[in-house]
């Protein structure tokens, strides 16, 4: 996959800065810790060693210490183990929370590398100091002899309170950065694409602010453009919901009654998946969304899914959905038109350009804008794909699909469904 | 060298008033002695994690494979919420209840708790409430808000089931219970210390269980306003939680978590005590810098008062808040490295011996690091907000419940049932036990991490197949039978170790605090003499430097013990009274009548409690 | 639940009682065990209540504690929410300070009444003491007289529960307070009618009045609080 030129990512800057801040606050913590090292004992390896292979004499390698010898040792390999089965495959994951595409999305990213570094280096002595200390400090059978009895060490405590104290201080200076990175709104004098986004019940209603695009309204899609900044408002009419595409950047709560922002700024263009994170009821776990981004000038092939998709340019889309619906060219069509009326999904649905669906306007934020429903990818926020076949399978029993779902189930036959499905595909 | 056999010699002591060991049915129900309180909550709690248990194995299993569709909707949040309401509430926290009562009065050498029979009150109403919470399956539904029932899910238009009216009222109850129970430990650790035992001489874990009453008396209170605010909303039609009525969701995330995050010390804390009490006894030392361990509980309580906001990063709270909350969640990582350290520093030179008391205590240490380190990473609020709401938090605390607060219980059970029942447990079921739990769990929860990463949100019933989360989830689920053969067999040897075990002695560990002096079980009266404490580790001395022995009394005591008293649990079912009759409200017609009634059995029976002679 | 913490005091005195002999015993011991080994002699047997208080004082202290947090809740999500209701009536059309001052200064004489109470049973003069419950509690019962009078009549003006954010803050967080107040009221009744039918220990007994005054001056407290921060600051704005 092409990057895109991060220059204007402070991704570079925070990398330089924070690794020079963290060697700066380390190299005293080294020679610390190998102070400590000689303080507490040195280390006879070849004790130890012979001990766990069994070389000493038997009176010294009781049954009892034989038996739980390698116990904890291999708990921790266990753990390293799993930790290579499961966390170290190497193929991207379609939702890669480290495969960010764009600026504020890598900013995260760069702190999960930094606190893991960070994390394994702690790790490494924490277990391997409790792994000899449990490898060379057993008691042989039959051993009545009392260890030391002193009961601490002021100065060893001072320095174990000073090095992880250093290495707070060290990785909080360059999250304060990052985090008022996150916060800071785009400039104003650039392009901007601003986005309302409203979470419901279980659905993304998102209606575009600024430039080409202005007043138009997307269900569960949403649409940007790659290498131009972008704020989405977020808001919801119900519950808690939080919009979340986790190759773009974290998650932004949205919380009815008010209005908080995201900001970043798209590096790649691609179609990427995501989904509400916030416990928001029953059908939760099946409101997705999908992020597009669009190259800024001509039309690109895209993979997703194993499969090559061609994206238009941000201001072609733009203006194909700023257009009404089409009229339905056939009789077949007419007739799944007319029962969309019928059927009075227009007291829910907005379908622009067909007549009976506009002018129930005021009652469009119930149910998803379909006036170009057709040229969705899926539908249902993102849980099942937009084929006539799965049109046909909602309308019929929305509730089968989703547990709850807000959508009233209309008694219809299945040749009916299939006429509206069929029109709805046409609404490209 | 003085044996422990020296107190054999020790007079019973001479009772005002008849006091004996009985078993019968109403024993139980009108007891006041702090040991079988302690006995009755820890069979509470270890029923109520085999039914929190039992929810995460459904939970699994409907998870093992994408697109199944065998719990779905508010059935799965049903099963999440109380899986986590009945682990941490009904579980955890009344087997730190069973240890704090069991043996924080012997550790410190008293007879009883400061005040025996508001101790019984504590008790029935938790027992009340944990009843009252797990009773709504069978008359209404499962509460699916989340264990953290953020609002307005929880609002009455959004959610009118009345799962959450059990939810609200029978979590009310468990926090009238902890809190009482909070100001009751407080004055007896703080009180009723044997003679010569300053606070420093206090055992490290009566410490971290002192540490957890404050935390319980100061941080049940605004859950407990945050719960009235929801049962006014749901039936009063007041508007806290009403955004069209300008009411903000915001309030009960804060006075959740304000709750939540001291609560998550509750649960850890007594485990480190644990921790703390086995690895000196195992590796034959004294506790290394115990006043460190001790001041670093202590610090962890009240800076844990601060940092509730990291659990909002992504909410909006702004960049400000976020600095503060984010800054002050990483200085935790102090305190506990000090208790990591000294773990090491104990073991470290020591002759260590590995039963497995010992190894479920040594596992703690890797355990709880792995969960606290993914802390930190969430306490980096810009990598937070990638990780908020995914398994990552998932796996972290997993790591810090399983791995730390159960491992750390698990030890303290092999450690101390010899004291409850006088029979040793059996080593090689407890073995087996370990290593099924210990990988069992790495199995399920490691690759929670990766799931995390790989962009998994929690709570979600189902996924699709094509998102990567496929091999994670089935080994996540592969876990949990490893898991569950490794408790049954922890239960099963339990139980079957009180009648059939090895007998234990007064002092099979060769330990060195004040329970160990008493009989396996221990007496009604505990101590036949009140022990003079000369150090933190009286028994030891007495047994290993000669010029320190504790010597017994040649005279009788005289003592008198509280008799038993139906008033406490009266008072508690007064509670549950009052909270039935408002949370019927609008369900059943003049309901507020059985509150009214409530309010006079409480009030009736507090008379009576006052008069009563004891 | 507050009541109970005076109600427990005979289980503790019993208990107080064993403490009190094994304390005996203690220092008896303590005696012996220098004979042996003079070197020990520094490790001087300490008394161990902690900060020297009793049981039920280091109990109600702590409860109290407990109660800050509650309140202090409350009162924070009333200034969380103030300024925030949609709909009318806003504070200033409701309160009247007059009568509110009023039922204030009643609570204030209660917590003077309750000190007097307090000493005299310190001086063992019971009677004196069992009045002074007597009319500490029949004042508190004329605050709540005040606030079911001040509840009513904003209902009156259309304030009510549900109006707005304003109604549901107001009438929880003083509704708790009326609550705590009724509840010290029962307590201190029942405790003057115990003192009067002698039901109680007496040994113990200036004690657990003590205690009843610590409740009673932290819930007059609490109303000081609300009384100027919710009350006066919407006189003065
Ligand atoms: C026993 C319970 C327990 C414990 C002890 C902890 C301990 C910690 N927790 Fe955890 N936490 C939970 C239980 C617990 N947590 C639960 C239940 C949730 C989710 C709630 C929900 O949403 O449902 C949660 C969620 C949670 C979040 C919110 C995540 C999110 O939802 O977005 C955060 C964020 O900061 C966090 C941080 C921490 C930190 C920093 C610690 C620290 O205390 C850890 C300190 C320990 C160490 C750091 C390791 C040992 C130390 C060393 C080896 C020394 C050297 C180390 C350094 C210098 C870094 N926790
Ligand atoms: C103390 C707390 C604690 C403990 C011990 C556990 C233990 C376990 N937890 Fe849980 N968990 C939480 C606290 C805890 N959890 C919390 C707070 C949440 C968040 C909830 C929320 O989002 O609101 C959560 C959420 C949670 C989830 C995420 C759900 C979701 O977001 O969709 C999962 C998923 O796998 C899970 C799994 C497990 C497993 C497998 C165990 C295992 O360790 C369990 C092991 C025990 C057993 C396996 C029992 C064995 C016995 C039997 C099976 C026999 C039963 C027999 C009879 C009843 C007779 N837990
Ligand atoms: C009560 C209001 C209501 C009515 C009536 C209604 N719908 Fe819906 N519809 C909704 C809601 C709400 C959703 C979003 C559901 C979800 O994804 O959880 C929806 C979703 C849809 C979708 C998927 C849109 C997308 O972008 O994912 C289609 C297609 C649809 N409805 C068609 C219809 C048809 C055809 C009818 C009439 C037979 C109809 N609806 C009647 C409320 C309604
Ligand atoms: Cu919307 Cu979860
Ligand atoms: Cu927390």
């Amino acid at each position: 996959m092409a990057k895109v030129a991060q220059a204007r990512s402070p991704y570079a800057v925070l990398v330089r800065s924070s690794a020079k801040s963290l060697r700066f606050c380390l190299s005293p913590t080294t020679r610390w810790a190998g102070r400590m090292l000689r303080t507490i004992q040195p280390i006879r390896l070849p004790d130890w060693y012979t001990r766990q292979f069994g070389l000493l004499s038997p009176a010294r390698t009781g049954s009892t210490s034989r038996k739980s010898l390698l116990s904890p040792v291999l708990l921790i390999a266990a753990i390293i183990a799993i930790a290579a089965v499961a966390g170290c495959s190497t193929e991207l994951a379609p939702r890669d929370t480290h495969a960010t595409i764009s600026d504020s999305g890598n900013i995260s990213s760069f702190f999960y590398k930094m606190l893991l570094y960070v994390d394994i280096v702690i790790g490494v002595a924490v277990f391997g100091f409790l792994a000899v200390a449990i490898v060379r400090f057993r008691r042989a059978a039959g051993d009545d002899s009392l260890p030391p009895q002193n009961h601490g060490d002021a100065r060893l405590e001072l320095i174990w309170t000073a090095i992880p104290t250093v290495i707070v201080v060290v990785i909080t200076i360059p999250m304060l950065v990052g985090l008022f990175q996150l916060a800071k709104h785009p400039d104003q004098n650039q392009k901007i694409i601003e986005i309302d986004v409203t979470g419901k019940q279980w659905w993304w209603d998102f209606t575009y602010k600024s430039g080409t695009a202005n007043g138009l309204q997307t269900a569960n899609e949403v649409h940007v453009e790659a290498n131009t900044a972008v704020v989405m408002n977020m808001t919801s009419s119900d519950v808690i919901h939080a919009w979340w595409i986790p190759r773009l950047t974290g998650k932004r709560d949205a919380t009815p009654g008010r209005t908080y922002p995201l900001y970043f700024t798209p590096l790649e263009p691609g179609i990427y998946d995501g989904q509400c994170a916030e416990l928001c009821g029953a059908s939760h776990a099946v409101m997705g969304t999908k992020l597009f981004v669009h190259p800024p000038a001509k039309e690109v092939e895209v993979e997703y899914a194993g499969k090559k998709y061609t994206l238009d340019s941000y201001e072609t889309w733009a203006r194909e959905q700023m257009a009404s619906s089409v009229a339905p060219a056939t009789p077949e069509l007419e007739k799944g038109a007319k029962l969309f009326r019928d059927k009075t999904c227009p007291a829910c649905h907005l379908v622009k350009g067909l007549e009976g669906a506009e002018s129930a306007g005021q009652s469009v934020t119930t149910g998803p804008n379909l006036t170009h429903v057709g040229s969705r990818m899926t539908i249902a926020a993102n849980t099942l794909l937009n084929t006539p076949q799965n049109l046909a399978k909602w309308i019929q029993d929305p509730q089968a699909v989703k547990p709850g779902a807000k959508m009233t189930k209309i008694a219809m036959t299945p040749d009916e469904a299939a006429a509206i499905a069929a029109y709805l595909t046409s609404l490209k | 060298m003085a044996a422990v056999t020296d107190f054999d010699r020790a007079l019973a002591p001479v009772y005002h008033q008849d006091r004996e060991n009985k078993y019968g049915l109403v024993d139980w129900l009108t007891t006041v002695d702090h040991k079988k309180i302690g006995i009755l909550y820890g069979a509470a709690g270890l029923i109520y994690f085999l039914i929190g248990g039992l929810e995460a194995v459904l939970m699994r299993i409907q998870l093992a494979l994408p697109d199944q569709n065998i719990f779905i909707g508010d059935t799965f949040n049903g099963l999440v919420t109380m899986h986590a309401t009945t682990m941490v509430f009904m579980a955890i926290m009344p087997m730190i209840a069973a240890f704090s009562n069991y043996f924080v009065p012997l550790m410190i050498g008293a007879r009883d708790v400061a005040f025996p029979r508001m101790n019984a009150f504590s008790w029935w109403t938790f027992f009340f409430g944990s009843v009252l919470l797990n009773s709504s399956l069978i008359f209404a539904e499962f509460p699916a808000a989340g264990w953290t029932g953020y609002a307005p899910l929880t609002s009455k238009g959004i959610t009118p089931s009345q799962g959450i009216d059990f939810w609200w009222a029978g979590l009310t109850m468990l926090a009238i219970s902890s809190m009482v129970a909070g100001v009751n430990f407080v004055v007896t650790i703080l009180n009723m210390r044997a003679p010569g035992m300053t606070l420093m001489r206090v055992p490290v874990l009566a410490w971290m269980m002192l540490v957890i009453q404050f935390l319980l008396a100061f941080s049940f209170p605004p859950v407990a306003v945050g719960l009235i605010l929801l049962a006014f909303d749901r039936t009063f039609g007041t508007v806290f939680y009403e955004y069209t009525m300008g009411g903000d969701p915001h309030l009960w995330q804060h006075l959740f978590w304000v709750f939540g995050h001291p609560e998550v010390y509750v649960l850890i804390l007594p485990s480190m005590g644990i921790v703390s009490e086995i690895l000196p006894v195992f590796a034959r030392r004294p506790l290394y810098g115990q006043h460190a361990v001790i001041f670093s509980g202590i610090f962890i309580g009240f800076v844990g008062f601060g940092v509730w906001g990291h659990h909002m990063f992504t909410s909006g709270m702004g960049p400000i808040a976020d600095a503060v909350f984010a800054s002050t969640t990483a200085i935790i990582a102090i305190p506990t490295a000090v208790k990591i350290f000294n773990w090491l520093g104990t073991l470290w030179n020591g002759k260590l011996s590995f039963p497995t008391a010992m190894l479920f205590a040594v596992s703690f240490i890797p355990l709880f690091t792995i969960g606290g380190l993914s802390g930190i990473m969430h306490a980096n609020a810009p990598l937070d907000l990638q990780q908020h709401d995914s398994y990552f938090v998932v796996a972290h605390f997993h790591y810090v419940l399983v791995g730390g607060a159960i491992m750390g219980l698990f030890a303290g059970f092999y450690f101390y049932m010899p004291k409850i029942s006088g029979k040793m447990m059996s080593e090689s079921l407890g073995k087996i036990h370990f290593w099924l739990f210990a990988i069992g769990m790495n199995v399920t929860f490691w690759p929670m991490h990766d799931l995390g990463n790989r962009g998994m949100p929690r709570r979600i019933y189902t996924y699709p197949a094509d998102a990567g989360w496929n091999v994670d989830n089935l080994l996540a689920t592969g876990g949990v039978v490893l898991m569950a053969i490794g408790t049954l067999i922890f239960v099963y040897n339990l139980v079957t170790s009180v009648k059939g075990g090895r007998d234990a002695g007064r002092d099979p560990w060769d330990a060195s605090t004040l329970e160990w002096l008493c009989d396996s079980p221990p007496k009604v009266h505990n101590f036949d003499f009140t022990p003079v404490v000369y150090s933190e580790r009286p028994l030891w001395d007495h047994k290993y430097s000669p010029d320190m022995a504790i010597s017994v009394p040649t005279q009788a005591e005289e003592i008198h013990m509280p008799s038993n008293s139906w008033k406490p649990m009266y008072v508690s079912i007064g509670i549950l009274m009052i909270l039935v009759g408002l949370l019927l409200i609008g369900t059943l017609p003049f309901s507020w009548l059985l509150s009214i009634a409530g309010a006079i059995t409480i009030i009736a029976s507090l008379i009576a409690w006052v008069t009563e002679p004891v | 639940m507050s009541a109970d913490l005076a109600a427990t005091a005979p289980a503790e005195m019993a208990h107080d009682h064993a403490h009190d002999h094994a304390h005996d015993h203690a220092h008896d011991h303590d005696h012996d065990h220098d004979h042996g080994h003079a070197d020990h002699g520094h490790h001087a047997v300490v008394e161990n209540n902690f900060m020297g208080q009793p049981n039920i004082k280091l109990a109600m202290w702590a409860f109290l504690g407990s109660e800050c947090m509650f309140f202090g809740s409350l009162i924070g999500t009333y200034f969380f929410y103030h300024g925030k209701a949609l709909v009318e009536p806003m504070p200033d059309k409701v309160f009247s300070i007059g009568i509110t001052s009023i039922s204030t200064f009643l609570l204030l004489m209660s917590s003077l009444t309750m000190a007097l109470g307090v000493d005299s049973m310190k001086q063992k003069k019971r009677d004196m003491a069992r009045n002074y419950l007597f009319l500490t509690a029949l004042l508190g019962a004329a605050f709540v007289g005040f606030q079911v009078y001040e509840f009513s009549h904003f209902v009156h003006l259309g304030l009510k529960l549900s109006t707005s954010l304003f109604g549901s803050t107001f009438y929880v967080m003083t509704g708790f307070h009326g609550g705590h107040v009724t509840v010290g009221v029962i307590w201190l009744t029942i405790l003057a009618v115990l003192i009067d039918k002698g039901k109680l220990n007496p040994v113990k007994l200036p004690i657990n009045v003590e205690v009843a005054g610590l409740y009673w001056h932290f819930v007059d407290i609490v109303w000081i609080v609300i009384f100027t921060f919710v009350y006066l600051l919407e006189f003065i704005q």
